[in-house]
């Protein structure tokens, strides 16, 4: 039977590939993603669940959905043309359709994606953890941008549907679950920096985010990440969704490391149970 | 008010490498024939993003326009237009 054995969360900057090619694999950037993939190493996953929200690039305006499960045999990306490799991943579609399949049944109205490409807020992540693109992925797209916002307990039940998909799920399979995004991030918004394309406007919010996780305290999270919260601390702060549908996936648990960077907005965690 | 006709040429900005380059070579051809009206032409010409936030356009979106230079905007005018503008109605 299929188990959930893991679960991770990053930020996914699309300056992050450049940076470290630049700084070199001693940067705190390349450490912390190292970091986190030791820890997906060690578990060995055979899948992956994605938690994503996509930039507007993968799904457009003119037909947005709240929550989207992609199902294809591969993935490309990125698409928005973030300078960093371009990758092709393969998509585990037999559990995606399950996952789906189920989600509809519990009652989520989960759009359907088959042929698509995700930008650097997938490729981001998986060109750190997973660089040679071996491990099959569920991508679960979550709108995080585009107001108005999916409620945080509507994906923490999200969350807790997968789980359920995934313990159903008749073969024998490790999964783990990874969740992209920020805390507080406004992009090209009134919060930025002067001279700046992108700030933090609110790194109280991501530090109180962030000793939430710490200590598992998931209903409080939930009750204080409303919509308006979110977007206060950023046009982009609606990534936080990825995280608490992530959190939903593996229950009240207290992650094995989660490094905080503030200043950022954002944060890196593994949550382990072996 | 044609929000969604400028979210979609930003957009296009980053997508669409002919209509980038049109842009670049000649804005107002590039988006003569787009449903857009008098203001909004005028505002996206001078590069009024906060005049275009204002009235709801993504603002994700149109910080595509500063990475490619288009609309006369750099990341210093976009950051010091956008930083007064007031919430959209």
């Amino acid at each position: 039977m299929a188990e959930v054995v893991a679960a991770f969360g990053v930020p996914h900057a699309p300056g992050f590939p450049a940076l470290v090619a630049r700084e070199g694999p001693g940067c705190e950037t390349a450490k912390l993603f190292a970091e986190v993939a030791r820890h997906l190493d060690a578990v060995k996953p055979d899948a992956l669940i994605v938690f994503d929200s996509d930039h507007l690039n993968t799904f457009f305006l003119d037909n947005l959905p709240i929550f989207s499960v992609g199902i294809a045999e591969t993935v490309t990306g990125p698409n928005d043309q973030t300078r960093m490799p371009a990758y092709e991943v393969p998509v585990h579609a037999a559990l995606a359709g399950h996952v789906r399949a189920t989600g509809i049944g519990e009652g989520f109205d989960l759009s359907l994606a088959q042929d698509f490409a995700v930008d650097h807020s997938i490729m981001v992540p998986l060109h750190f953890l997973t660089p040679r693109m071996q491990i099959p992925i569920v991508p679960i797209f979550i709108n995080g941008l585009a107001p108005p916002l999916p409620l945080s307990k509507r994906c923490h039940a999200l969350g807790r549907m997968v789980r359920a998909a995934i313990a159903q799920w008749p073969h024998d399979m490790r999964v783990a679950v990874l969740a992209s995004g920020s805390f507080s991030l406004e992009i090209g918004g009134p919060k930025i920096p002067h001279g700046q394309r992108a700030g933090t406007p609110d790194p109280e919010w991501a530090k109180r985010v962030q000793a939430h996780m710490q200590a598992a305290r998931i209903d409080e999270l939930l009750e204080e990440a409303t919509s308006s919260r979110m977007l206060r601390a950023g046009n982009v702060g609606g990534e936080l969704l990825n995280w608490i549908a992530m959190l939903g996936v593996i229950g009240n648990r207290k992650p094995r490391f989660i490094e905080p960077q503030i200043e950022h907005g954002h944060a890196y965690g593994a949550w382990r149970w072996d | 008010m044609s929000v969604y006709a400028i979210d979609k040429i930003c957009y296009r900005a980053l997508h669409d490498l002919a209509f980038r380059e049109a842009v670049k070579r000649d804005p107002a051809a590039a988006i003569a024939d787009l449903p857009l009206t008098g203001e909004e032409r005028q505002a996206l010409l001078a590069g009024d993003v906060a005049w275009l936030y204002e009235r709801g356009v993504h603002p994700f979106l149109m910080g595509h326009l500063t990475r490619f230079g288009l609309f006369g905007l750099t990341v210093m005018t976009y950051s010091e237009r956008i930083r007064a503008a007031r919430d959209p109605r």
